[in-house]
């Protein structure tokens, strides 16, 4: 007699472990040479102006709507459409600079009705874990607690498919939903402009530093903006994960933090070679 | 201690020390008022706005204004995707831009709607765990610049505690909204109040049934004793008040 899944582990049923990790992690090993070429990138915001030079063409993308008539309550649009604000131009150009040969799909889930915005917005997610999506951008948020357990659900099926769903954290103190799940990379804004430059925080929840103050962006008309904001610091590491993934193929979300965590600016072996050395924060020992 | 966590302290003490009149139980429209008049002093900005989504949750309704362009904005109705106040509720997330005309559709906005355009805007969602208010926004800050993260920190904790201040105000006014049914109603009655609450109360087809039974409990709970009755009191008090605005319009 076997429990449940024990089957799994048999010898001719187990399967190799994918990727793995060298001793060390360098950003020479992550970095050096890739260029994002062949990871799906899905972009859940106002939409994207493909033809915007630092977006330089999307590979696909949707429109999800609210549809009263269907059974889901929702309908999907497959094809090109217009960025109805600029931001989702904004995180597309940005993910670019890190990831310049990825393939960007814009998934354009902010509409001008907000009635059932979390239902449209949990269908967008959806939408792309069901077409192949490996990194997927949510510069969205809601403190609604109605939401916990629908966007918990997704958190989790992305985590299982090894889809690394990146997350922007906001500005309510107390939880926002997807960005306090621990299995999703939530990220919030720090100094800087370096694409791939980032910093880890070691007391969570919110994991992951990386540029978002007074940065210069992508606009919608072939613009540019100087912006500040949590929503602009998510898509930097959106970008360096699509680049790290082109290299190495494989590497599961909790494999992908570890990189990340090494990588970091405040990591020892960078903090005591480069600039911008790690400064005690409040009440830490320098 | 270092010079921003000083600017900070300094700037959370001034926040405490306008925010507690600032959000003292008056008239729903004062509150609002004093929540906007409060976060125009405490950027120095050159005005500020806070628009509220209707009951449908399909437009924004800009409530209050306070400096230039103030007059112009106030009742203005916008689709709730569409614009800055719009992408800030539709994405929960706060956004500062600083050179608001590189957008021209940004700029014909605030043109036709204020007739003034910002250089800078700050913008952040007003939400709670239980709901999605609206939007407060600073326009030009001064002093400082373009608004960083430093304003967006401190426009945080305000937009806080104006949203639990915006959702406590609501349930007041609504409560004063279903009291003032019942008075209506006692007056049709003998003016037996406590009758027309329960009567009130037990109507299926009351809009506010929920409030009437509130407002039935908080009726008992004057006829108890002097603490009871005073807190009744400053609940007719707020019933005045509102009625008193009422009129006024």
């Amino acid at each position: 007699m076997r429990p449940a899944w024990s089957w799994q582990f048999e010898p001719d049923a187990l399967g190799p472990v994918g990727a793995t990790l060298p001793a060390a992690l360098t950003r020479e090993w992550a970095f050096a040479g890739a260029t994002g070429a062949g990871v799906r990138v899905g972009v859940v915001d106002s939409g994207i102006d493909a033809a915007h030079p630092a977006v330089r063409g999307v590979a696909g993308g949707v429109v999800v709507e609210r549809d009263d008539g269907a059974a889901t309550g929702v309908r999907f649009v497959e094809g090109a459409h217009e960025d109805l604000f600029g931001h989702g131009t904004a995180c597309a150009g940005i993910i670019r600079r890190a990831a310049p040969q990825c393939e960007l799909y814009s998934i354009r889930v902010l509409g001008e009705r907000l009635t059932g915005k979390g239902m449209v917005f949990a269908a967008g997610l959806r939408w792309a874990l069901e077409h192949g999506m490996q990194v997927v951008n949510l510069s969205l948020s809601t403190a609604k607690a109605d939401y916990f357990a629908l966007f918990h659900e997704l958190a989790d099926e992305a985590y299982f498919k090894n889809v690394m769903l990146v997350c922007a954290v906001n500005n309510v103190p107390g939880p926002t939903y997807p960005s306090q799940y621990s299995s999703v990379f939530s990220v919030a804004a720090r100094a800087g402009d370096d694409p791939l430059r980032f910093a880890y925080n070691p007391a969570p929840p919110v994991e992951f530093g990386a540029p978002g103050i007074e940065v210069e962006v992508a606009w919608r008309g072939e613009a540019t903006m100087r912006v500040t904001g949590n929503s602009f610091a998510a898509p930097h590491i959106s970008g360096i994960i699509a680049r790290i993934l082109s290299k190495h193929p494989g590497l599961t979300p909790f494999q992908m933090k570890t990189v990340l965590v090494a990588l970091a600016d405040n990591h020892p072996d960078r903090a005591k070679t480069g600039p911008g050395r790690h400064r005690p924060g409040p009440g830490q020992e320098s | 201690m270092s010079q921003r966590s000083d600017r900070t302290l300094r700037e959370l003490a001034a926040l405490a020390t306008e925010v507690g009149p600032a959000l003292a139980p008056v008239g729903y429209e004062e509150l609002l008022l004093a929540i906007i008049d409060t976060a125009r002093r405490l950027f120095d900005a050159a005005a500020c706005s806070l628009a509220l989504l209707d009951d449908d949750a399909d437009e924004l309704v800009f409530h209050v204004a306070s400096g230039a362009g103030a007059p112009d904005v106030v009742g203005l109705r916008i689709p709730a995707g569409s614009g800055i106040a719009g992408w800030v509720v539709s994405s929960g997330q706060a956004i500062a831009i600083d050179d608001v005309s590189r957008d021209p559709r940004f700029a014909a906005d605030a043109a036709q709607s204020t007739g003034y355009v910002p250089r800078s805007i700050l913008a952040m969602p007003l939400e709670t765990e239980r709901r999605l208010l609206g939007c407060i926004e600073v326009l030009d800050r001064r002093g400082g610049g373009a608004p960083g993260l430093d304003d967006m920190e401190l426009l945080s904790v305000f937009a806080r505690q104006a949203a639990l201040a915006i959702e406590g105000g609501r349930v007041f006014s609504d409560l004063g909204q279903a009291l003032l049914a019942a008075v209506a109603a006692a007056a049709g009655h003998n003016g037996e109040l406590r009758g027309a609450l329960e009567r009130l109360a037990a109507d299926e087809t009351t809009p506010q049934r929920d409030l009437v039974e509130l407002a039935r409990l908080f009726y008992e709970l004057g006829r108890l004793g002097p603490e009871e009755r005073m807190a009744a009191t400053h609940l007719v008090t707020e019933l005045l008040a509102y009625a008193r605005q009422r009129r006024a319009r």
